[in-house]
């Protein structure tokens, strides 16, 4: 059943939780400048139940990400502010933690195997209210050089450089707009994106580690004819990682197609990283299938890309994509945690009763990724089994 | 033993709960009360003769748990086991236990209920029985009575004299079945130890011996763990639930031991089948497979989350990883 109202018990015994904050509510797909339908909407909706997920798998310790409560709030100035943060059922916890812990690995992984003097590029599709270029840019590992961009909507592009530029002291220490001129950037307004694109340096714990974030509302579906060439801030010339977490999946299989083909065409030197269900045929899946329907959402690649195979096939053929790899969630739980982050995550909530559910759940989504040009399989090419070694992320195989 | 106070009518109780209808908080309160001092009588060990209907996991899910009765008979004109987990993860789970704990206070030779590791205070906080029973009645006064009372559930079944029946599985600290009857069984299930064990643990056909589970709490145990607990006990079977199967139940150990399912697609989500074994008079086991009640999509239909009233009841549509 959904889980959005369980208490967290734990948490209400404390005061200073952050608990301040209500449900997503409706996301603001209304006043979305692309289309105001409500199958965008309901997707645009999927974003809201991630950051929920993603703050209750932080608030129960599953997660450190001091940004996660910046996006689970309602509009400002919305009367949802007594209401405490959701608890999702300790399954939907660890999917969470597992899922952002595999993908965070490709990104240290990429990030470990560039060179760190010089701009490496990160591109997030769909990004929504993901934190994790907040996360990097104030990691104590100093990354630098990295120019992160994330295009969604228009109107979730809006909201979240709104609350970057309000949000408390959080983001404000580390990260601030650009001046004019360069910003907003160029490009000629279009018709199903407004013009703007947003950009923040960041200052982190070391200075002059030369991050900056852009924010580009874009409509994934006006490929081609909306490229992503027009956005200056973005160059062919730099390492580019790509990220699709949940965000491709909503989309046509033909739409996706043109779209992994254009980035197969700007970006020579790339890595790819995909995040999304699979097996909608068996028993699990068609379930999976018809309770999604029934919240209004579909996911038209599933049924074109149902199995790990057809995933990497796809990274290859239409991606171009010279290597391949992937792994299910249930994998990557098994094989990239080590024993002991196992025994912690286990642990926070008096063990997982769900076995045979989680193997089933996390067995229905996959990481696909795949990388091509040089250098870029020194770090990606992860198949050993991090949890056997008991390794940390800066280890290459 | 002091009876039921004249206000409470226990069949007019079963009437409104099989039309899935709540009862009055003082009347929980009158009942489990009731059937506290009719479990504490119950040995850690009851026996029992077949035919019985063997149930496993229900988990709230009370059309279901309806659909089991239509199917395998009504009480008391079928004997019923029920091996545990009645709450937790459903929608209906305060309903659900709601007409268990009538059923066998009036019935209390046809029916008998082992707990299950769901029987308890910590894991029905993290698994939405807490919850539940604070949305129907704005109070966890409710919660304290139901657990309470499965402070006193009995921890195994013996049909006769050769089938043992427990939620979870065996222990490495009890070899003879006596040293089940000397647990002191009245009270919280602890994370470790024998009581622990039974309701949590798992068979393992890739092992002869005990390992540690991946659950947390409880072993898992192998053939020859098996073997030697039905010879030691001169029993010819173990039948236990806890785990989901795909086909609603799996038998191991060249029919050595069964699990028994009875939530059909648990959780709204996993699309498995359901069963109940009907055990007859000479012992012999038959599996009665079945779906998901038809009525589980009307809530479906009927609950879909409500953006206008984020604080309200959630709807019975499960979560994925969005």
């Amino acid at each position: 059943m959904s889980a959005p109202s369980i208490p967290n018990l734990l948490s209400l015994r404390g005061t200073g939780r952050g608990r301040g904050r209500g449900r997503g509510g409706g996301t603001p797909g209304g006043t979305s400048a692309a289309t105001g339908s409500s199958h965008d909407s309901t997707i645009q909706g999927t974003d809201t139940d991630a950051a929920l997920s993603r703050l209750s798998a932080v608030e129960l310790g599953y997660l450190s990400d001091p940004f996660a409560t910046l996006f689970t709030g309602g509009q400002p100035n919305q009367p949802h502010s007594a209401l405490p943060p959701p608890r999702r059922l300790p399954i939907i916890n660890r999917g969470t933690y597992t899922r952002t812990t595999g993908i965070d690995l490709l990104v240290d992984s990429f990030l470990s195997s560039t060179d760190a003097s010089r701009t490496r590029q990160i591109l997030s599709l769909g990004a929504g209210t993901d934190t994790r270029a907040f996360r990097l840019f104030s990691s104590p590992s100093s990354h630098t050089n990295i120019s992160y961009h994330e295009i969604d909507f228009p109107s979730i592009i809006a909201r979240k450089q709104h609350i970057i530029q309000t949000s408390p002291s959080t983001l404000s220490s580390f990260l601030y707009q650009k001046p004019n001129p360069s910003n907003p950037l160029n490009s000629p307004p279009h018709p199903t994106s407004s013009s703007f694109s947003f950009a923040f340096e960041s200052d982190g714990p070391s200075r002059n580690n030369n991050n900056t974030l852009h924010l580009h509302p874009l409509d994934l579906r006006s490929f081609p004819e909306c490229p992503l060439s027009r956005f200056d801030s973005l160059s062919s010339a730099h390492p580019t990682l790509i990220i699709s977490e949940c965000c491709l999946c909503y989309l046509a299989p033909a739409t996706t197609t043109r779209i992994l083909e254009h980035l197969g065409r700007l970006f020579p030197q790339s890595a790819m990283v995909i995040y999304e269900p699979i097996l909608p045929h068996d028993p699990f899946g068609k379930m999976m299938v018809s309770n999604l329907a029934a919240r209004g959402i579909v996911m038209p690649t599933l049924t074109e890309y149902p199995t790990q195979q057809s995933q990497e096939e796809r990274l290859r053929a239409e991606g171009g994509f010279t290597e391949v790899r992937s792994k299910t969630i249930d994998r990557v739980w098994e094989d990239w945690v080590s024993p002991g982050e196992k025994e912690r995550i286990d642990g926070l909530e008096g063990g997982l009763d769900e076995v045979e559910e989680w193997k089933l759940l996390a067995g229905h989504y996959l990481i696909a990724w795949g990388w091509r040009g040089s250098g870029m399989g020194k770090g990606l090419d992860i198949d050993v089994s991090r949890g056997d070694e008991g390794g940390d992320g800066d280890d290459t195989e | 033993m002091p009876s039921l106070p004249s206000s409470v009518d226990l069949d007019e109780c079963i009437a409104r709960l099989y039309k899935k209808e709540l009862l009055a908080e003082s009347v929980i309160e009158a009942i489990c009360a009731k059937t506290k001092e009719l479990l504490m009588r119950e040995s850690n060990v009851v026996h029992v003769q077949a035919p019985v209907t063997v149930v496993g996991d229900i988990h709230g899910q009370f059309y279901d748990l309806i659909e089991i009765f239509r199917i395998g008979g009504w009480c008391p004109d079928t004997n019923y086991l029920f091996l545990g987990d009645y709450v937790d993860r459903g929608m209906f789970s305060v309903e659900t236990i709601s007409l268990l704990v009538c059923l066998k206070l009036r019935y209390p030779d046809r029916i008998h209920l082992i707990r299950g590791n769901h029987e308890s205070r910590g894991v029905t906080q993290s698994y939405g029985f807490y919850t539940e029973c604070v949305r129907k009645y704005n109070s966890a006064n409710i919660w304290h009575h139901f657990t309470d009372l499965f402070d006193y559930l009995t921890l195994s079944v013996v049909i006769n004299n050769q089938i043992f029946c427990v939620h979870g599985g065996l222990s490495p600290s009890i070899h003879s079945i006596d040293q089940i009857k000397v647990i002191d069984r009245y009270r919280e299930i602890p994370h470790e130890g024998p009581m622990a064990d039974l309701v949590w643990s798992d068979p393992d056909p890739e092992r002869d011996e005990f390992s540690l589970s991946p659950r947390g709490a409880g072993y898992t145990f192998g053939a020859q763990v098996v073997q030697k607990f039905l010879s030691v006990n001169n029993m010819v079977h173990i039948l236990r639930a806890h785990q989901l199967c795909q086909e609603g139940y799996q038998t191991l150990f060249d029919d050595r031991l069964s699990t028994v399912w009875s939530a059909p697609n648990y959780c709204y989500r996993c699309g498995n089948m359901a069963s109940v074994l009907e055990v007859d008079s000479n012992g012999g086991r038959f599996f009665n497979i079945f779906a998901a009640a038809p009525e589980n999509d009307q809530v479906k239909d009927m609950q879909m989350p409500d953006k206008m009233n984020p604080g309200g009841e959630p709807g019975a549509l499960p979560d994925y990883f969005l």
